[in-house]
């Protein structure tokens, strides 16, 4: 009964939201009450540091570096051996992750990756969720003659392609780098293989691979990241009330997906580039028959 | 009202998401100090506690396992003593009662010796009583005798001169008392 007493008026504003929204519009013959949003893939700029450009977006992720430093700064600052509630949740945190990635990784390397990787997730779910305050679609400027916030303050900054592109960067030194610290020189065999021609392409397709993972991983998050953005957008946009807040947890779940992928795929390419390969696998063969 | 900003998108094709060398630089670089201050303020002091807490629930397992092994060991020496007590018990148990039987069986055997004196010793007396009587009589019937003989021969006899013939007189007495 109490239950029902709930649903009824949510179900009344979810209705009222597609009656006042542009299908309401539509079919019952008002002008709509908004403007349709426009999909615009740059961030906008919202002042200059001498010739510098700071967007709208990359205030977002300074913003969202400030609420996770002071997260973890406020939660480890005094470390108990009996935790307590924000103690608990990161410990909480940062045990799941270290535990990830020493499942993959081994104690040997967890412990030196484990900065990176966590902090890759770290920051792209945090920019994801936090983008989902009320905050971020509704404060910014209007342009003259506008009658609505034409720039907005913040905007999260996974979509702006120069985040993922710089994480994705960042993963891919990363990898490189410790595969090439690992297996030194006997690493760029992977890449360039002589003698065999099907060998030598293989060689050149695995060099390629490597570089496409900027794309990928880059296009990867930006996509996710963009695509739910325009879809809260839009269910906003045509339904206003009740119905964005299914998508608003969708959203919730895309953010931490998307920061465990990036994370995940980043580790599982470092691991593949500090294990063994097919020319070490048969000097370590022929060392074992021996 | 919400609604995004409907802006002209002058750049077209790729140049249209907005790359930008200058803001890629920003981001690598708020990303590079956002990992350098979280593991100097964060990563490194949650780490600690963590191994400081495993290592910590990892002794105290070994500890109580240590306890249990010892609590263990204890159980089973006191069960031990309690068995060898026990055996010593029943085996003090049955030297007593060994003992007592034997004990029992040395006071049966000394009663009896004891017994078996006392029964000689009470012979011997009866048999000293009888010789004794029988001296008596022996005495009585020598004076009688000698009496009667006077009274018939009407003088009077030397005991100490007829001594042989009174002792004949009594061996042919006794002869008769045993033919009788």
């Amino acid at each position: 009964m109490k239950s029902r007493l709930i649903l009824l008026p949510v179900l009344a504003l979810a209705l009222l939201g597609v009656v006042l929204g542009p299908i309401g519009a539509k079919l019952l013959g008002f002008e709509r009450l908004i403007d349709a949003p426009a999909v615009h893939l740059a961030p906008q700029k919202i002042f200059a540091i001498g010739g510098f450009t700071v967007t709208n977006t990359l205030l977002s992720a300074w913003l969202t570096c400030i609420v996770i430093l002071l997260l973890f700064g406020l939660g480890s600052r005094r470390m108990a051996m009996v935790p307590g509630r924000l103690q608990g949740f990161l410990e909480v945190l940062v045990e799941a992750l270290y535990g990830f990635i020493r499942g993959m990784a081994g104690e040997r390397y967890a412990r030196r990756w484990f900065p990176l990787l966590a902090t890759i997730f770290v920051f792209v779910a945090f920019n994801a969720w936090m983008a989902l305050l009320p905050i971020y679609p509704t404060v910014g400027f209007k342009a003259e003659g506008a009658d609505h916030v034409t720039t907005h303050l913040l905007r999260s900054a996974g979509t702006d392609i120069n985040m993922p592109l710089a994480l994705a960067l960042i993963a891919f030194v990363f990898i490189e780098v410790w595969g090439f610290r690992v297996h030194r020189f006997g690493y760029l065999r992977e890449f360039f293989r002589f003698g065999n021609p099907v060998q030598t392409f293989i060689g050149l397709l695995e060099l390629i691979s490597h570089f496409i993972r900027i794309i990928s991983f880059t296009f990867r998050l930006f996509g996710n990241m963009l695509a739910g953005e325009i879809v809260l957008f839009m269910m906003t946009f045509l339904t206003f009330f009740v119905t964005p807040i299914i998508f608003y947890g969708l959203e919730i779940l895309v953010g931490g997906v998307q920061a465990l992928v990036f994370m995940g795929l980043t580790l599982v390419f470092a691991v593949l580039a500090v294990a063994p390969h097919e020319g070490h696998r048969e000097e370590h063969a022929e060392a074992g028959q021996h | 009202m919400l609604s995004a900003p409907r802006l002209a998108e002058e750049a077209s094709g790729i140049g249209a998401l907005g790359i930008d060398p200058w803001s890629l630089l920003a981001y690598l670089v708020t990303f590079g100090l956002l990992v350098a201050l979280l593991y100097t303020l964060a990563y490194k002091r949650i780490l600690g506690v963590l191994d400081a807490r495993s290592g910590r629930i990892r002794d105290s397992l070994e500890e109580a396992d240590r306890v249990r092994r010892e609590a263990q060991e204890q159980q089973e020496a006191m069960q031990r003593t309690l068995l060898e007590g026990r055996e010593e018990g029943q085996r003090v148990l049955a030297e007593a009662r060994e003992a007592a039987e034997r004990y029992r069986e040395q006071q049966a055997t000394q009663a009896r010796a004891e017994a078996a004196q006392l029964i000689d010793r009470a012979r011997e007396e009866i048999r000293q009583e009888r010789d004794a009587a029988l001296e008596q009589v022996r005495s009585e019937f020598a004076s009688l005798a000698v009496s009667a003989a006077e009274r018939i021969i009407h003088r009077s006899l030397d005991p100490d001169a007829h001594r042989d013939l009174i002792d004949e007189v009594l061996a042919e007495g006794d002869a008769r008392a045993g033919r009788n």
